[in-house]
């Protein structure tokens, strides 16, 4: 009987040249000639959560607390935390130990209900605006911070992580299902940009940075 | 033709050679020409011919204002060659033509006018009623311009692109360029599109003074210059604005140059201001054979040479009525052309200047004079005529330069509902009233003058910033000030038409009509501009009114007697020019969504199919009656991919409320391990969705929908408890779980090889729920359905672990030749059950009660707080309703299609589902018909498309078809 492993929606077609194995996900870290940039990174394993309440306020997920108003999110220990509207938030995992699922109610799982994407480097938001009309340079915005809306025609929840004249770099989910698709449009909206693959490495070194 | 070499204005390279091809024979243009240009140069005076008479079209305006060079390129018909830049093997063949453009066999039809008056189609060809299906044919194959395969696959790649902006400025002209450069110099984000391939507009092709020493052309390079080293304004060149929606959504489309990596591409801005400075266009001079190939405007002839490098004749005579006319007269001259005369349909108010540079070159100049007539398949000579006396000369000539005045290019402000009203003093239609955060500037307010044209472009920049919240209040009132300073709007010529019958002098080329045919529609009692639009059809080609639509309503006006401030230009609609649906469709991704086991089941042999927004699996195999696939259930064990199936976590101390408000069933009894099937109904009591709710802890539920529900699910809680304040929490689930329906005698069989859990038929029976893990690993949340009618289990998985499982299930399942089925094998299944599918088995109108499942309606439960309980108790016992029966078919090996009506005398319901049952042998189904019709042993009477007359029988039985005691679930 084959060996039980989660597999992530998205599957590159690129010869891999490193990968390894994290809780049952197999995972890359590294494509063979991921080259300069821009990157798209499949993050789909990294674990994510809703937290819900109607006193949302009161929660310090993970010892982070919740920002204030939708829109704002919080970097922070290598979590994202992204208020979706008054009673909401996503918690993404980027960077560090997986941590343990919370055991309050109000979180939920939401690992396996989306793709999780992102997508950095010279011409980033060249490759967003053919694809979304979201305002992702709003001057009045700063980095990190939270938009809900299409991308190629698919509701995301997009976080702009990267704002600067060189480079750009942005986080999304949408449902799991579209991963393909989504997928295909970006690569296809970044190629005339030299958008590439990458393995997860090429985004833990980005998030380092920032 | 030889170019113009070394003018400084000169947009093309000479030097750079392109081949293409023209009727077949080989020509040769230059880089940056268009494909009209390079035409012209190569002598081609007759592009194409007319759409009703026939007659010959050439070169008339340089901006695709009417359909005279339309041309095909490269198959594609319809192609503006004014608007094409020329590349390299091009195939261009002229359009509506037999024979040849200079001999074409229908030329003849231009003598037939006659018999073609306005409207003719709906007058004539009606009597006898005979004649008119025939007559219809024959005018539809001569209507229309060019011919396109309907498999004919478009060339080309598109793209499409959503930028941002806080203003958006239509027209990269003097003004446009100035408005972007006051706004984007308070740090806004500014968008400039443009149609031609540069900046600069009408300064960019002269050569007077914008001030001593620095020519209009070099003033435009300065600001296109500044434009472009902005860091925050992004401009689109070739781009043709073509939409205007609520909210400042403007769209356009741009055609790819060389090094683009598209053919053309889409557009779309969301900008907090727009700012419209689209400049001029000429407005036709009318005449008799106002069309004539010869025949051009002012600023054709002009740009032509100046951008293009080409002397558009030998010999000319000028028709006008501006001084722009004027200068173009002069610069042509200097340029080697020789101009009989110069014809200004004013009588005054010429720039003196001009005037006397006209007569130091010995040209003559004939104010109050206008073209009325010109001779020749190409203009040969020109008949002109005083205004005053009538007498009239004759002129050889081969170019006819006319135009009766300019116009404004309003059609983006009235997109965005701009209202407009003429002005007597300019003779144009100006804004009256501007939409909020939408501004106007340059030209198109009558404004002549240069550096007025530029501080408009300031004032309109500084009033865009404002609506974007920047305070620029000081620097707006010095622009203002500034442009009151500077010469305002310049008195402009008002005349329509020459003083001529009008029976060849041409109102809309793309439509072939003609002054006399206004005057027929006029004399028929059409009196509104718009309604002569539609039965004369002028203005309705695919120039959109370019050529025609101030002229019309001006004519009209006139026609009438009335003043011309009472009349308004027809409605322009979107697209402002004609675009490409491949060029709207853009990239075209199609989104879709696919399950974990998308690949395993192609794999598998399964034929996916779009349904909604997934992929699914319809069937396993050629066979569309799946035979193998039903039969390997009922006898051994299926797989089905359900993962489509709506998911949904509900939780908080009001959770219970809100199930018990969407839900037509008492909800608060749901107990743990056990599911709880019900339905929800609309306001109307009409059944919209249906499926099961398991609680997983306190105040804690675990609910599926329908497929199609999944969407809306959330929003239909939020919806239905708006006005209560509930405390209670909604996560959409349905991509995070995977669903397999293992389902057939030896399900039991195959899960039990996977986990240690107990699933005996008593510690999990039929309608059970439980918990458990698949080798220690896997969390599944297991639920005892029936769906199909056979012992089953729905295994609800975290998507990512669903391949690992489907692969495990095969491999469990290898000793009982486990197999997958597809939708239409559970299709058949569920049928046979009686099981139904809202959706399938419903309609808008179809009730809980109607499909025979008011046993979930709790009526113990508050009906007004129970979404569609009211209707429902006000329609159960309403005569005349449809109701949902089984039915066999008289025929037992023949099924009516689904759909197919059932009617006595009248239409009485329809077939919802019809299938022949491999398990029963026979054709069974359901139908939704009148209640009169309901009752065990009524005879249906299916009317099947096509079928003649020969109507198809079958008898209500009840249901369900299969397995009446619900033994097989219970195993």
């Amino acid at each position: 009987m084959e060996p039980i492993t989660r597999r992530s929606p998205v599957v590159f077609d690129r010869p891999v040249k490193n990968k390894h194995i994290r809780d049952n996900w197999e995972i890359v870290l590294e494509y063979d000639n991921e080259g300069p940039g821009p990157h798209l990174v499949d993050l789909s394993h990294r674990s994510r959560w809703d937290i819900q309440d109607n006193q949302l306020d009161g929660y310090r997920p993970f010892q982070i607390s919740i920002p204030q108003a939708p829109g704002q999110c919080m970097f922070k220990g290598g979590l994202l935390i992204n208020r979706m509207n008054r009673t909401q938030a996503s918690i993404w995992h980027l960077a560090g130990d997986t941590p343990d699922v919370p055991a309050d109610p109000a979180y939920t799982d939401t690992t396996d209900g989306t793709v999780f994407l992102a997508l950095f480097g010279k011409n980033g938001f060249a490759i967003a605006q053919k694809l979304s009309a979201l305002d992702f340079l709003e001057p009045s915005s700063r980095a990190p911070f939270l938009l809900q809306g299409p991308f190629a025609h698919v509701p995301c929840q997009i976080v702009v992580m990267e704002k600067t004249a060189e480079s750009a770099g942005i986080l999304l989910t949408c449902s799991r299902g579209y991963a393909r698709d989504m997928v295909h449009a970006i690569l296809d909206a970044g190629r005339q940009f030299g958008l590439l693959p990458a393995g997860e490495a090429a985004f833990s070194n980005w998030i380092e940075k920032l | 033709m030889n170019r113009l070499d070394g003018l400084p204005t000169c947009r093309i390279d000479s030097s750079r050679k392109i081949e293409f091809s023209w009727q077949n024979r080989r020509f040769t243009g230059v880089a940056g020409d268009t494909v009209a240009t390079a035409l012209y140069a190569g002598g081609v005076r007759i592009f194409s011919r007319s759409l009703k008479y026939h007659r010959p079209r050439g070169l008339y305006s340089l901006d695709g204002e009417s359909s005279n060079t339309c041309v095909g390129i490269d198959g594609i018909p319809n192609v503006s060659a004014e608007n094409t830049v020329l590349k390299e093997g091009m195939q261009v063949r002229a359009q509506n033509v037999m024979g040849t453009p200079r001999l074409d066999l229908m030329g003849f039809l231009d003598k037939l006018d006659w018999a073609m008056p306005a409207g003719f189609y709906y007058r004539t060809m009606h009597r006898p009623a005979a004649v008119w299906p025939i007559a219809l044919k024959q005018v539809r194959k001569m209507a229309g311009l060019g011919k396109i395969s309907p498999d004919f696959q478009m060339p080309g790649r598109f793209d499409e692109i959503y930028p941002t902006a806080d203003v958006c400025v239509i027209g990269g002209g003097p003004a446009g360029l100035s408005a972007a450069l006051a706004a984007a110099g308070t740090g806004l984000r500014v968008i400039v599109m443009e149609s031609r391939p540069w900046l600069g507009g009408f300064f960019d092709f002269r050569v007077c003074e914008y001030r001593p020493g620095l020519p209009l052309y070099e003033r435009a390079a300065e600001l296109a210059a500044q434009v472009e080293k902005a860091a925050n304004i992004q401009v689109f060149k070739n781009t043709a604005m073509v939409g205007a929606y609520s909210n400042n959504l403007i769209t356009a489309f741009q055609k790819g140059e060389a090094d683009d990596p598209f053919d053309e591409r889409y557009i779309e801005v969301r900008a907090k201001s727009v700012v419209v400075a689209t400049g001029c266009m000429e407005r036709p001079l009318l005449f008799e054979n106002n069309e004539r190939p010869g025949v051009m405007q002012a600023a054709c002839a002009h740009r032509l040479a100046h951008t293009y490098g080409l002397v558009a004749g030998q010999k000319a005579v000028f028709s006008i009525g501006h001084d722009l006319g004027i200068e173009a007269a002069i610069d042509l001259f200097d340029l080697g052309l020789e101009v009989s005369c110069v014809a200004d349909i004013r009588k005054e108010g010429q720039d003196r200047e001009l005037v006397e540079k006209l007569a130091e070159r010995g040209i003559d100049f004939l104010p109050g004079w206008t073209a009325v007539d010109c001779s020749g398949k190409t203009v040969k000579s020109a008949r002109l005529c005083n205004l005053d006396t009538y007498v009239q000369e004759q002129f050889e000539c081969d170019l006819l330069v006319a135009s009766a005045g300019m116009t404004p290019v309003t059609g983006p402000l009235c997109l965005a509902q701009a209202k407009m009203a003429y002005d007597a003093h300019t003779g144009y239609f100006l804004p009256r009233q501007l939409p909020a955060r939408v501004h106007a500037c340059g030209r198109l307010l009558g404004l002549n003058d240069a550096a007025a044209i530029e501080v408009s472009g300031q004032v309109a920049g500084y009033s865009a910033t404002l609506d974007c919240g920047v305070s620029v209040e000081e620097g707006l009132r010095q622009a203002r000030e500034k442009l009151d300073s500077l010469a305002g709007p310049a008195k402009g010529c008002d005349l329509v038409m020459a003083p001529v019958k009008g029976r060849k002098a041409f109102i809309c080329f793309d439509e072939d009509t003609t002054v006399k045919n206004i005057k027929q529609t006029l004399a028929m009692g059409f009196d509104a501009t718009e309604l002569i639009k539609r039965f004369s059809a002028a203005g309705t080609g695919p120039a959109q009114g370019a050529i025609p639509g101030h002229n019309l309503a001006l004519f009209v006006a006139r026609y009438h007697g009335r003043s011309s401030a009472i009349t308004q230009p027809t409605t322009v609609r979107d697209p402002l020019v004609p675009v490409h649906i491949a060029t709207y469709a853009g990239a075209y991704h199609d989104m879709c969504k696919r399950t974990p086991m998308h690949d395993a089941q192609k794999t598998a042999g399964g034929i996916m199919q779009r349904i909604g927004v997934w992929k699914r699996a319809r069937y396993f195999s050629s066979d569309t009656a799946c035979t193998a696939e039903i039969e390997n259930v009922r006898n051994n064990v299926g797989m089905l991919d359900a993962t489509t199936l709506g998911k949904f976590r509900i939780w908080g101390p009001d959770a219970v409320k809100a199930l018990q408000r969407v839900y037509i069933s008492d909800m608060s009894k749901i107990r743990e391990g056990r599911i709880k099937y019900s339905a929800m109904c609309n306001e109307d009591g009409c059944i919209i969705d249906d499926g099961v709710v398991v609680k997983r802890g306190e105040n804690d539920y675990y609910f599926t929908t329908s497929t199609a529900r999944a969407g809306q699910t959330v929003e239909w809680f939020r919806y239905h408890s708006r006005y209560d304040n509930w405390d209670f929490n909604m996560v959409n689930l349905t991509d995070a779980y995977g669903v397999i329906n293992l389902a057939g005698p030896n399900a039991r069989k195959v899960l039990e090889k996977l986990t240690e859990a107990d699933i005996t038929n008593s510690a999990f029976a039929y309608g059970g729920f439980c918990e458990f893990k698949i080798k220690n690993t896997i969390p599944v949340r297991a639920m005892r359905l029936g769906f199909v009618g056979e012992l089953s289990f729905e295994l609800h998985v975290p998507s990512s672990y669903m391949q690992s499982l489907w692969a495990m299930l095969e491999e469990a399942g290898r000793p009982f030749n486990i197999q997958p089925f597809g939708l239409e094998a559970q299709n058949v299944l569920r049928m046979e059950k009686g099981h139904l599918i809202i959706g399938s088995e419903s309609e808008q109108r179809t009730t809980l009660n109607d499909v025979g499942l008011s046993f979930l309606w709790d009526r113990s439960k508050s009906k007004a707080g129970t979404v569609g309980a009211v209707a429902l108790m006000h329609t159960e016992k309403q005569e005349g309703r449809l109701k949902l029966v089984g039915f066999k078919m008289d025929n037992a090996q023949r099924a009516p299609r689904d759909g197919s009506i059932v009617v006595d005398q009248n239409v009485c319901g329809h077939v919802c589902i019809a299938r022949y049952s491999t398990t029963l042998k026979e054709v069974i189904g359901m139908a939704l018909v009148k209640d009169h019709l309901a009752g065990e042993g009524a005879q249906l009477d299916i009317y099947e498309d096509e079928c003649n007359g020969q109507l198809m029988h079958a008898h209500v039985v009840k249901m369900p078809f299969y397995d009446v005691k619900g033994e097989r679930l219970s195993m």
